[in-house]
């Protein structure tokens, strides 16, 4: 078995160039995003966002990869900054896509990475709604329609080639290797960047508290919510022991009502009786 | 509350499948349990239960297979492709059983995975006790309702019946969508609902159709207030438990709904015409239906509140972002509920299979485009 690998995405040298998204679309046969069909029955490019320097918008069907940025302002608007992150498919050990896909389209490769293989998917969505970071889509393609997401670039990692978004990333913040090499790695950055001052300096998903520990984590400078990262993403499982108790609980009681209107003994007991 | 997740979409076919199924499981389980503790009791009531269930059912397996983005492989639901067209390759059933046998796929902690199974075992249970169902004596009705088989049937109908009412509402839980994966009652309420509706639908065709002696509707209507009631005090649990969160849901037209449409319509109002036809001394027919037809509409207004709520939430989660509390989800030592791994993919270290059953890995090859390689 090859060994597991990872993303370590150090925020703090991000530029916001966008050449992973580049990247991405260009190994990947991605084409551009366009709007729904308009007036002329044609479907254009998506207008502006306004969104500060992301036209990018969201992840999506087509966009593997998204650079966000955040815009920080001081109260008096004298100060800004800009916080810019390349968001990805987190690649969790504890993946919950993978764990309600009912088709077993969604598998975990030799890399320990998470794979849709698109032959079996069916289109149900389930993994979009389970993805605690709002990664999955579904195509568009009316040829494909089947969920989408970052590859990892299994393809790549098939022939030793690292994914096509690190390879471009100029500043190394899309670093690529194997996954307790980044661990390590970004350990030592954190240690660095506070001992520099940035107090706020934080890891996300490198240890096993974020979904058992994601194989795409980051560095951060300020809250995960400001990033768009929820805090505490759980596994939709997690949920299945209540809800599956309340419900036999509330089934044991339908039936106690049935039993309670059918089989009265106050009244008619001569049909009791005979039966 | 988790916003930042993607919308799956799940639109019309979803609600009408809620709704429709839960009427289906609803009248199934309900019509299974009176004939198995009815006895003579039972008054023919259940028939008209068997007469519901299985055409909704097929309805229910349309509006499913149509939702999906690639229809064409809805049994892809229940085996692993690539097994069957292996079998297949070799001739299958000449030649190529192994791979047939390992074809069917079933994932136990997933709740879309169990719940297509427990509809192709519910289709199959519904479907027979229709056939009994169609004449009011013959061998058809000995067989399959009277005898030891129609006494195993209505057992294991009545269980799919409610697990069919419920898992809906595990599966939304088992997301990460705001409101449904904050709370486990949706699917103990789509239980109650599907009872209410169940009894609804069955004493307006018991009344349409003449079949099922008044006494039994009568008591019918004994279990629905029942159910109603019962209805209530879980609709009070889903509330509590999500006091935290009450805003946000509040703050969308579908959530406004929820919170105070579906309990007026569905179980108050219904309630209230029960209360009124015990009182009237005639029992007006008028009351009876008022109160079926208003649970109809209140079980229809659940599944539509329920499912388009997340929606409307993620629309203004940027106002939300920076107020909305995300608990601790329940890991060993956290303060939150947890009752262990109830799946592979729980707990999960780098190397294991997790929670993919027929781990490939090695053996696809990826589309690619390195020279040489395509």
């Amino acid at each position: 078995m090859p060994e597991a690998v990872g993303f370590f995405t150090d925020t703090t040298v991000c530029i916001g160039c966008k050449a992973c998204e580049v990247a991405c679309h260009q190994w990947n046969d991605l084409p551009a995003q366009l709007g729904p069909p308009q007036s002329d029955g044609l479907r254009h490019p998506l207008p502006l966002t306004g969104d500060s320097y992301d036209n990018t918008g969201s992840l999506s069907d087509l966009n593997w990869r998204h650079v966000k940025f955040i815009e920080q302002f001081s109260p008096d608007r004298k100060q800004a900054a800009w916080l810019m992150m390349s968001d990805v498919c987190k690649h969790c050990a504890n993946a919950p896509c993978l764990e309600v896909c009912p088709t077993g389209a969604i598998l975990r490769t030799e890399f320990d990475t998470v794979y849709i293989h698109e032959p079996a998917c069916n289109g149900c969505r389930d993994c979009v709604s389970a993805c605690p970071f709002g990664v999955i889509h579904m195509s568009q393609d009316p040829n494909k329609l089947v969920a989408q997401k970052c590859t990892f670039c299994y393809d790549r990692l098939r022939h030793d080639l690292a994914p096509a978004c690190a390879q471009a990333c100029p500043t190394q913040s899309i670093m690529f290797g194997p996954l307790k090499q980044l661990q390590e790695k970004a350990r030592s950055r954190v240690r660095q960047l506070q001992q520099e001052g940035v107090k706020s300096a934080r890891l996300y998903g490198e240890d096993k508290t974020i979904l058992g520990g994601l194989n795409a984590f980051y560095l951060l400078v300020d809250r995960p919510e400001t990033y768009g990262l929820p805090a505490n993403p759980k596994l939709p499982s997690r949920k299945v022991p209540w809800s599956s108790f309340l419900s036999i609980v509330t089934a044991l009681f339908t039936g106690l009502a049935v039993l309670f209107a059918f089989r009265s003994r106050t009244e008619r007991p001569e049909v009791r009786e005979s039966a | 509350m988790n916003l930042f997740v993607a919308d799956p979409e799940w639109g019309w076919w979803i609600v009408f499948y809620f709704f429709v199924g839960g009427i289906a499981a609803g009248a199934y389980f309900l019509a299974s349990l009176i004939e198995l503790v009815g006895g003579p009791l039972s008054g023919d009531l259940p028939r008209v239960g068997y007469w519901i269930a299985f055409p909704l059912v097929l309805l229910c397996g349309i509006l499913l297979t149509v939702d999906l983005e690639r229809p064409d492989r809805f049994w892809h639901m229940l085996v692993r492709s690539e097994k069957v067209h292996e079998a297949l390759n070799q001739n299958w059933p000449s030649g190529g059983w192994d791979a047939m046998l390992g074809a069917p796929l079933l994932k136990r902690w997933s709740p879309m995975s169990v719940g297509s199974w427990a509809l192709a075992v519910f289709g199959l249970c519904s479907g027979l006790s229709f056939l009994g169902s169609l004449r009011s004596e013959g061998l058809m009705v000995r067989l399959l309702r009277q005898s030891w088989f129609g006494r195993i049937l209505q057992l294991v109908g009545s269980l799919v019946g409610f697990f069919v009412a419920a898992y809906t509402g595990t599966l939304l839980s088992a997301t990460n969508q705001p409101l449904w994966s904050d709370t486990p009652w949706v699917a103990p309420l789509f239980l109650t609902s599907a009872a209410s509706t169940g009894a609804a639908t069955m004493l307006l065709l018991s009344r349409l159709s003449g079949v099922g002696c008044p006494e039994a509707a009568e008591r019918l209507e004994r279990v629905d207030v029942l159910a109603l009631i019962l209805e209530l005090l879980v609709f009070a649990g889903l509330l509590v438990s999500l006091a935290t969160w009450f805003k946000p849901i509040w703050d969308t037209p579908q959530g406004k709904l929820l919170v105070v449409a579906v309990p007026a319509v569905g179980i108050l109002l219904p309630l209230a015409f029960y209360l009124a036809g015990h009182l009237n001394a005639r029992r007006a027919p008028a009351t009876l239906v008022l109160a079926a037809l208003f649970s109809l509409a209140g079980g229809m207004l659940l599944r539509y509140a329920i499912l388009k709520t997340p929606r409307e939430i993620l629309a203004e989660r940027s106002s939300l972002i920076s107020t909305m509390p995300e608990p601790p989800y329940g890991t060993p030592g956290s303060g939150a509920a947890w009752l262990g791994a109830i799946s592979p993919e729980d707990g999960r270290q780098s190397g294991q299979a997790g929670a993919d059953p027929v781990n490939r890995a090695g053996e696809l090859q990826p589309r690619t485009k390195i020279p040489g390689l395509e």
